[in-house]
């Protein structure tokens, strides 16, 4: 197995620091804003706001295999066993502390919602609303089934103003245009070079899988529009660029090349990891990651405040299943692999609905597609042996594929 | 006599929708529109001289569906998905999606791929707060206007369309006052009835149900009004139309006397004005009226919608009637249950598994609820 | 005044005999495949073991499952209204019953007059029932009466899930392989199966005392597992089984 990444410390030191600021953005006069992970961070930026992601957040609840149990509390009191689990377990923490942030997330003073990744969304941030008090903004980007329509581009340009007078108002001071000019092309720069470091995973032996990307993700996701970022980003690249110099693989021995669909299973980054590479398996690239480089050309650095609109509604999630199967098509091409996991992951109805018409309109690609069935961050949703016997069954088609090829 | 007659239509017509929208192609040669939710403008379908329906989902057992959509998907989704791949609804000509929730809007993407009939998808904004929201509103319909224009080869003149509001508007008035009739005279008439009333006005030729509404509350109007202990009901969830459930309570001396349903008052509520530019005036309907929970005004909205039933029907009791995964309604409901604790108001919440099927397990709870509040 | 109580369950149905405010006589069948029947059958050989005559019986009301299939009843109401009822009876001062059967569990919230107040219920799931523990003592080579002491032997309980009957089976059998330890193993199914019923109790909110009630109140393992997980201690009777039934004939003094 490859050394891990030598920027990965860094990395972690960069999050906490980021962490602890917000923790303490009242005692240094700032205001904390949480955010979705798909929601138009660089205006608050642009105001000094320190933005705060719930679902970040989520993801390391988690890793930290607290999932389950704080959906359980959630479920105490009252909320379905069946809804998604990064808003139970969000609401469970705002309760009971329970966080591997000591005393859990920041209070926000304002919470900006966009519902370009699910409709669920909007639910969460009404209950956080009603309980924290606090003004809510919501970022309305239309679906995309099949077009992207004139009316549709116009209502999120005028939101993108809504959402600059939003800030206005609870700030108690004018937008700095100056200064989002500058956010906006350090967050289009750090986009490009997200895009430069998962392209390396092209390359044979992979430098990077999938769970490494997941780790990474964090920067590009809470920080974009910061300098940090690109400082860090330009670091990995690096590294990712000399281990492919030198043929060095995350994989030992990387035989067979695959593709992961929807979000990871945040409990079980390790065991999968693991349980590939002794298939000599590498999880090239996924769906995930990717949409944080995904619509970069919509974007004008020249204008970003006015494109961004479009951007952000054009995000993977937002379009047509065709679509996505189109993305994923150019990903098995680009990243040339042999086959395509999908996680049907039971809080995600938009990621997972259309996962199986997804493999009926690849199925020209011919590769084999397994399915897990599980959850991001609930680890009761989960049966080892069950997803084992799976994943070893899947290996057992590909390898034979690959002998008879 | 002629009540029965008149009920007995309208039962016969939600018991078999399908049967009665087949027999109605062959006879007006109409090109049929189904629509998936309650947002969707059937005065526009109309004025384009097609007839709106709104698909049931009555498939019992998936199959096809199953396919396409995991087990977490709710019924009403997963129902309909089956109805339309099963070939029971190969008189569709067309399928309309009204950006709702998640799974509906997958399913519009899964629908388009699989099933062959003009497709519609009529992006609404979620939020319903702003101007600007309205303003985009009118214009998503004021596009579905010219797109089912193109796609029947016809053309909606201004009158067409404001001939197609007034209907809807009497229709509604209508219902709304059957629902008033019932709320101020509970044994007027049967819930089992009701529901069916409203399941068959969103199948049935408009002119005919009009004329069978009006009859119907001309003759409703006539009966005496019975001094009704029984306790009062308010049903809260989206699809709640199979007349069983209204006999488990009314069995339990108590009646439901108003909802908050996407199958009942949500289809009816609110007026369209006649006055204004049909497009301002169909959106301005829909930001007005009680929306569902997978739209937002404000993030108090649910919670003071249902003070203000509850103030309005004199509710004795909350029955929250869920379909299983169901996202927009489930995530609403712990905080106004909570609200509801504070009143001393007693509530139930269910799970059904099938919107189109009752089971023992569903009897069971809503008896003890029942019960409860008769010890 | 003599009244009867008759709680149709799904496997079994019992019956209670109720003379002056205490039971005269009580029994218990197997239900098989007809309710009314089985409420027929129920009735005629009570009445032998009581020796009395049909006539003498004032008021007859029906619970449980098949309540509404049992015509002789003169009402039929529901299993939890006549669970809270006669546990009550049995057991004053009881304020939450857990109630946890073959097939399904049920917690009840009694006010200080030993009224229903609040209720739920786990009645489409195996995990938390009876069913759960059968297919874990099967897994595990054990017999059902011997399974609670078993898992009392245990310092270290294993994690078993507590959602899904299928996953935590398989889970067991990957135990099992590895070697683990029986006792702890078992432990883990009985915290397993009183961490469902924990989230139960936590939905509507306990109130002490606690008592138990079902089949599985005979199960010392889970009664153990949810003192520890409740922080209370838990109360059962031996005519649990009949809390239903019993309840049934009191409800029936009174209409």
């Amino acid at each position: 197995m490859a050394e891990r990444l030598k920027a990965t410390k860094e990395m972690k030191r960069i999050m906490r620091r980021y962490y602890a600021q917000a923790k303490y953005a009242h005692y240094i006069g700032k205001k904390v804003a949480w955010i979705t992970s798909g929601g138009p961070v660089e205006p608050l930026i642009a105001m000094n706001i320190i933005p705060v992601y719930p679902e970040n957040h989520g993801a390391m609840l988690g890793a930290s295999k607290k999932g389950g149990q704080l959906s359980e509390f959630a479920e105490g009191l009252g909320y379905s066993p069946d809804v998604c689990s990064y808003v139970k377990d969000d609401i469970a923490s705002t309760i009971t502390k329970e966080s591997p942030i000591k005393g859990g997330l920041p209070k926000p003073d304002m919470l900006i919602c966009s519902n370009n990744i699910c409709g669920t969304v909007l639910k969460w941030y009404e209950i956080q609303a009603r309980n924290f008090n606090v003004p809510l903004f919501i970022y309305d980007t239309p679906f995309v089934h099949t077009e992207f329509t004139e009316e549709a581009k116009e209502y999120i340009k005028e939101q993108t103003k809504e959402y600059i007078l939003f800030l206005e108002k609870v700030m108690g001071h004018k937008f700095n245009y100056k200064k989002m000019d500058k956010v906006g092309r350090y967050s289009l720069q750090s986009m490009k070079l997200w895009k430069e470091i998962l392209d390396t995973a092209a390359h044979k032996p992979s430098p990077m899988t999938a769970f490494d990307a997941f780790f990474h993700l964090a920067l590009i996701v809470t920080l974009r529009g910061k300098k940090v970022v690109l400082r860090y980003y330009k670091t990995l690249l690096k590294e990712l660029q000399e281990r492919n110099t030198k043929n060095s693989g995350a994989v030992d021995n990387e035989k067979y090349r695959l593709l992961w669909d929807n979000l990871p299973i945040w409990f079980r980054m390790r065991w999968l990891s693991d349980k590939f590479a002794n298939h000599q398996a590498a999880l090239v690239a996924d769906t995930y990651t990717q949409a944080w480089c995904g619509v970069i050309d919509y974007i004008d650095e020249n204008d970003f405040l006015g494109t961004m609109g479009e951007a952000y509604t054009r995000i993977h999630l937002n379009v047509g299943v065709d679509k996505m199967a189109d993305t994923i098509k150019d990903f098995i091409r680009k990243f040339d692999v042999d086959g395509l996991v999908m996680h049907s992951n039971r809080s995600c109805k938009p990621y997972s609905f259309g996962q199986y018409d997804i493999q009926n309109l690849i199925k020209d690609m011919d590769i084999p597609v397994l399915m897990i069935e599980a959850d991001m961050t609930d680890d009761r949703k989960f049966s080892e042996s069950q997803v084992e016997a799976r994943i070893d069954a899947f290996m057992e088609v590909i390898k034979e594929k690959k002998r008879t090829k | 006599m002629k009540i029965e007659n008149n009920l007995a239509l309208f039962n016969k017509i939600a018991s078999e929708p399908y049967d009665y929208i087949k027999t109605l192609k062959e006879k007006t040669n109409k090109k049929i529109i189904g629509s998936t939710c309650t947002y969707t403008p059937e005065e526009i379908v109309l004025a384009a001289g097609a007839h709106p329906f709104r698909i049931s989902g009555q498939s019992q057992n998936l199959s096809a569906a199953d396919a396409h959509i995991q087990a977490y998907g709710c019924s009403m989704v997963r129902c309909m998905l089956e109805d339309g791949l099963s070939g029971d609804l190969n008189f569709l000509d067309g399928v309309v999606f009204p950006h709702s929730c998640d799974s509906i809007q997958r399913l519009s993407d899964i629908w388009r791929l699989n099933i062959p009939s003009l497709h519609f998808d009529i992006l609404l904004p979620v939020k319903l707060d702003s101007q600007l929201s309205q303003n985009y509103f009118a214009k998503v319909i004021r596009r579905f206007k010219s797109d089912i224009e193109e796609a029947l080869n016809t053309n909606i003149s201004d009158k067409d369309i404001s001939e197609a509001i007034h209907l809807m508007n009497q229709i509604r008035t209508a219902i709304g006052q059957l629902y008033t009739l019932r709320a101020t005279n509970p044994s007027i008439i049967k819930g089992a009835d009701m529901a069916a009333i409203v399941k068959a006005s969103m199948v049935m030729d408009k002119k005919e149900l009009l004329d069978e509404l009006n009859t119907l509350i001309t003759l409703l109007s006539e009966t005496e009004k019975k001094n009704d202990t029984r306790k009062r009901i308010l049903i809260s969830g989206s699809i709640c139309s199979h007349p069983d459930i209204y006999q488990i309570i009314e069995n339990k001396d108590a009646v439901v006397v108003w909802d908050d349903l996407c199958s009942g008052s949500r289809y009816f509520e609110g007026l369209i004005s006649e006055t204004e530019n049909p497009y301002i005036a169909i959106s301005e309907r829909f930001t007005n009226r009680f929306v569902c929970p997978a739209k937002h005004i404000s993030a108090d909205f649910q919670l003071d919608n249902m003070k203000k039933l509850i103030a309005d029907h004199r509710i004795e009791a909350v029955l929250f009637i869920f379909v299983k995964f169901c996202e927009p309604f489930s995530f609403d409901y712990p905080d106004i249950k909570n609200e509801l604790e504070k009143m001393d108001m007693p509530y139930l919440m269910v799970e059904m598994d099938q919107h189109n099927r009752i089971d023992e397990q569903l009897h069971t709870r809503i008896d003890t609820l029942l019960e409860i509040m008769q010890f | 005044m003599i009244t009867l109580g008759i709680d149709i369950g799904s496997l079994t149905a019992k019956g209670v005999l109720l003379k002056d405010n205490s039971i005269l006589e009580k029994h218990l069948i197997q239900v098989g495949y007809n309710s009314k029947k089985a409420g027929d059958k129920l009735l005629a050989e009570l009445l032998e073991k009581a020796s009395i005559d049909r006539t003498e019986i004032a008021r007859i009301v029906a619970t449980g499952y098949g309540r509404n299939s049992i015509d002789f009843a003169d009402k039929a109401v529901s299993e939890i209204i006549c669970h809270g009822k006669g546990i009550h009876f049995l057991l004053p001062d009881t304020r939450t019953i857990v109630d946890i059967g073959g097939q399904d569990s049920k917690v009840i919230i009694l006010n200080a007059k030993g009224t229903v107040v609040n209720f739920v219920m786990n009645d489409k799931c195996a995990a938390g029932t009876g069913r759960f523990l059968d297919v874990m003592a099967r897994a595990m080579e054990t017999e059902i009466q011997y399974f609670g002491e078993l898992s009392l032997q245990s310092k270290n309980p294993a994690e078993i899930s507590s959602v899904c009957t299928v996953f935590a089976e398989s889970e067991i059998v990957s135990l099992v392989a590895k070697g683990e330890n029986r006792e702890d193993i078992t432990s883990g199914i009985h915290l397993s199966i009183g961490r469902r019923i924990y989230s139960m109790v936590r939905r509507v909110g306990m109130v002490e005392p606690v008592a138990m009630s079902g089949g599985v109140a005979l199960n010392i393992g889970v009664i153990d597992a949810l003192e520890k997980l409740l922080k209370t201690e838990i109360k059962t009777s031996p005519l649990a089984q009949y809390g239903g039934a019993l309840g049934a004939a009191l409800l029936a003094v009174n209409e």
